[in-house]
């Protein structure tokens, strides 16, 4: 220990992890009815607002977080092995949704239909087609910073929806996933194609909340949204450049001078 | 080449381990149980891994994993009655717990610039990933039902 070549083998880290492990599913999950729904609360939840508790409170250190990021990487290869077990036999009722699939693809366009007018009417100039054009993932970010550069509007733009969905993306999905399911009555493997987002972290904690819902068809819901991830995460790209940004600038031309009509420009900062 | 594959296959053991407990703790599936469906994963996983080292096109590791997975477990595959037994012992769930455990740890260093955005920011983001899941709910929605599969 201590030399170079051993510096990823943080035992503090991996010993914190496992403790973290062990309370969350100790803690278990639980059911919170809120309003006509049901909010469901399960471990890796807990697991992730501890790991970062733990962090601001400076319990783990700046050493830990740097070991951290690698370790994601390799531990979310379990769960893509996991999740192609869980393809393999779902695999023909997979190929019969394929023209699902494929199309609510499209789906992802929902952000700019939903998030641009709001970014507007919240006084957001430019920034709006950055924070709304895709998901702000990191394939996103790259194209925004290519076209319009790292300190233009559209970058900090983007660059602002990937930090709320770096901090607190996967809790937003997980809880946001399993409340919408119970009261908005979609088909089950409707929802879960709909958690592949382009984001692993927020794919799982989305589709382990369904399961938690439906667990009778927990198996096809982790197969269907690690279906549908990959899928996003092939062509999510292509989406974004070729539908996404050109929507996003249409829409923002258009409906610009009605919002800058009634109000003076706000915001400057994203 | 050697090194970083061992180097890989400790640390998957070491996420393994986490995960196991956590299986067996919030799952109640015993431990011995597990260990062979965990094993299984894991080899896949480094398969994965090494393959995306040692095949020069450049296409993600966890492709390969996820495909490894699938192609062993497909209803043509002769191995796919026992790996989907085994691996049935391993919660999904339980696997994901250390990996956001881990992420979780890891997102500290975005903390600050998290704290420096505004409230509309955070609403807008917020919104977005939203938007996206909805839109595509509603268009798998739609799309499942004219196939009549749902």
């Amino acid at each position: 220990m201590g030399q170079k070549g051993l510096s990823w083998l943080d035992w503090r880290l991996h010993g914190i992890v496992f403790i973290l492990t062990v309370v969350t599913e100790r803690i278990g999950t639980h059911r919170i009815p809120l309003g006509p729904g049901v909010i469901v609360l399960f471990p890796m939840l807990y697991a992730m607002i501890l790991g970062l508790v733990l962090y601001l409170g400076k319990f783990v250190k700046k050493e830990q977080a740097d070991a951290a990021e690698p370790m994601i990487v390799l531990a979310i290869a379990y769960l893509i092995a996991k999740i192609g077990v869980l393809i393999g036999p779902s695999m023909p009722k997979i190929i019969a949704a394929g023209p699902a699939l494929i199309l609510q693809e499209f789906g992802n366009l929902g952000t700019i239909l939903l998030g641009l007018p709001l970014a507007l009417a919240l006084g957001f100039g430019r920034e709006a087609i950055g924070m709304t054009h895709s998901v702000g993932r990191e394939p996103n970010v790259g194209l925004i910073v290519d076209t319009y550069g790292f300190n233009s509007p559209e970058g900090r733009g983007v660059m602002a929806v990937y930090i709320v969905g770096t901090v607190f993306g996967a809790v937003f999905m997980g809880l946001m996933a399993g409340f919408l399911s119970t009261i908005l009555p979609l088909h089950p493997l409707s929802y879960a194609m709909a958690t592949g987002i382009g984001s692993g972290s927020m794919m799982t904690a989305a589709s382990s909340s369904l399961a938690h819902v439906f667990p009778e068809l927990k198996d096809d819901i982790v197969a269907f949204a690690g279906a549908s991830n990959l899928l996003t995460t092939a062509t999510g790209l292509y989406m974004s450049i070729f539908i996404g940004l050109p929507l996003a600038n249409k829409l923002y031309s258009v409906l610009k001078p009605r919002f800058s009509k009634n109000q003076k420009e706000v915001v400057k900062n994203a | 080449m050697l090194n970083k594959v061992q180097e890989w296959a400790i640390l998957l053991v070491i996420v393994g381990i986490s995960a196991t407990v956590g299986n067996f703790i919030g799952y109640k599936i015993p431990i011995a149980d597990a260990i062979p469906g965990m094993l299984i994963l894991g080899a896949i996983s480094l398969a994965g891994m090494i393959l995306a080292k040692v095949i020069p096109v450049k296409f993600p590791a966890v492709a390969y994993i996820g495909l490894i997975g699938m192609l062993l477990t497909i209803p043509e595959s002769p191995v796919a009655k026992p790996i989907v037994a085994y691996t049935s012992k391993v919660q999904f769930m339980a696997m994901a717990t250390p990996v956001l455990a881990y992420a979780g740890i890891a997102i500290g260093k975005s903390w600050t610039d998290f704290t420096r955005l505004g409230w509309k920011s955070v609403l807008v983001a917020l919104v977005v990933l939203f938007g996206t899941y909805i839109g595509s709910a509603i268009v798998a929605e739609i799309v499942l039902r004219m196939q009549g599969i749902i």
